[in-house]
């Protein structure tokens, strides 16, 4: 028997990236409490450049200073991963999902955020997949189009995964991303040949992706003002 | 089928019991938490690290953080984490204490907890404060079982 568990989707609009790890650590307790259920945040960043748990920052080309005169920020995180760039035009997911109901452990979670991208890059002809020994992520021949940073604390999972539809790829000049000095970035809009709808109809299909990796039926609500 | 004999072979050469469900090989005389880790007491002290269900179902692992000798820890408390697959999962201690002793080879080779999850790729050493605590955790056949079930749940 199949059972169908409940998630939430908040659709979240363009968030500050501190606002959204706050958010997120509040959601992490809140889960855990057993006081809400499985959800997902769907959301952009302005531009932010993140570092994971190993402050792997000599893959930062550029003294900080450099990066805030151009706009952007920089966080250290507790995610797993390298380091990477966000931005507008670039789908964000933060699942907040305890994995123990799910019943699956920090392997299959990342490969079933793998197959999300590569479901949704094949809804516009374009062939991904996932990353071999030591390269996860979702990538096109030799090129990165979806970036993964997971945090897991007591079985409940927060940060998530990162879908290049079509963001300023000038950005990631200033990085070695993800540490991987010799492959390149891409984008949805730079590898499918199709026509691309509104980020906000791609951000709907690839919560069906998801929602389908992990059998979960969805609720949607607007949370632009949170 | 190979495998099997080759597990069997293993498990009564180091002594241990070989469940031939999934490939969990549970170590008789550890005890073990809900959130997969194993402790194993001698006298005062407790050896603990995470069992061959947590590292199959981590990855492989690139990177232990580990905490200071002296640092306090609860039983259920996080004291570390690892990275595998671009993922830090938190470690939980399944016993109250003081950190005595870490594992320094975890820095230099993280992989030992997937090599060797019981024994070379042991995680840290505490002075157990409340021995009472370890009727608390699981013993290896009810482990094993409670691997059973939460691999069976999805």
């Amino acid at each position: 028997m199949r059972v169908i568990r409940h998630l939430e989707v908040w659709k979240m609009g363009t968030v500050n990236y501190l606002d959204a790890l706050k958010l997120q650590e509040k959601l992490v307790a809140d889960r855990k409490a057993q006081m809400i259920p499985d959800t997902l945040l769907s959301l952009q960043h302005p531009p932010t450049f993140t570092l994971g748990k190993r402050r792997t920052d000599h893959n930062l080309l550029i003294p900080e200073s450099e990066l805030i005169n151009m706009g952007a920020q920089l966080h250290y995180t507790q995610r797993g991963g390298d380091i990477t760039y966000h931005g507008p035009h670039q789908a964000i997911f933060y699942p907040i999902v305890s994995l123990r109901d799910v019943g699956i452990g920090a392997r299959a979670y990342v490969e079933k955020l793998e197959l999300t991208m590569i479901e949704l890059a094949a809804l516009y002809g374009v062939q991904a997949c996932g990353g071999r020994k030591g390269e996860t992520g979702v990538w096109v021949g030799q090129r990165k189009i979806g970036a993964i940073g997971v945090r897991i604390q007591s079985g409940i999972t927060s940060h998530g995964l990162a879908f290049n539809i079509d963001p300023d790829m000038s950005y990631y000049k200033h990085i070695v991303p993800c540490g991987i000095s010799d492959k390149e970035i891409t984008s949805l809009r730079r590898e499918s040949n199709s026509e691309l709808p509104d980020d906000e109809v791609i951000h709907e299909q690839l919560v069906s992706c998801f929602a389908r990796q992990f059998g979960f039926s969805i609720t949607s609500l607007d949370k632009h003002d949170v | 089928m190979a495998s099997r004999l080759w597990a069997s072979r293993a498990a009564s050469y180091l002594r241990i019991s070989a469940f031939h469900r999934g490939f969990a090989i549970v170590a008789k005389d550890f005890k073990y938490a809900d959130s997969h880790e194993w402790v194993k007491v001698e006298g005062n002290s407790a050896t603990i690290g995470i069992t061959d269900h947590a590292q199959d179902h981590l990855g492989d692992v690139v990177y232990v953080e580990l905490p200071e000798v002296g640092t306090s820890v609860k039983q259920g408390g996080s004291f570390g984490a690892v990275e595998s697959v671009k993922a830090t999962s938190d470690i939980n201690s399944p016993v109250s204490g003081k950190v005595i002793e870490v594992n320094e080879e975890l820095s230099s080779s993280p992989g030992l907890v997937n090599a060797s999850p019981f024994e070379n790729g042991w995680i840290i050493k505490v002075e157990v404060s409340d021995a009472g605590e370890l009727d608390n955790l699981m013993d290896a056949n009810k482990y094993a079982k409670f691997c059973e079930e939460e691999d069976a749940n999805h």
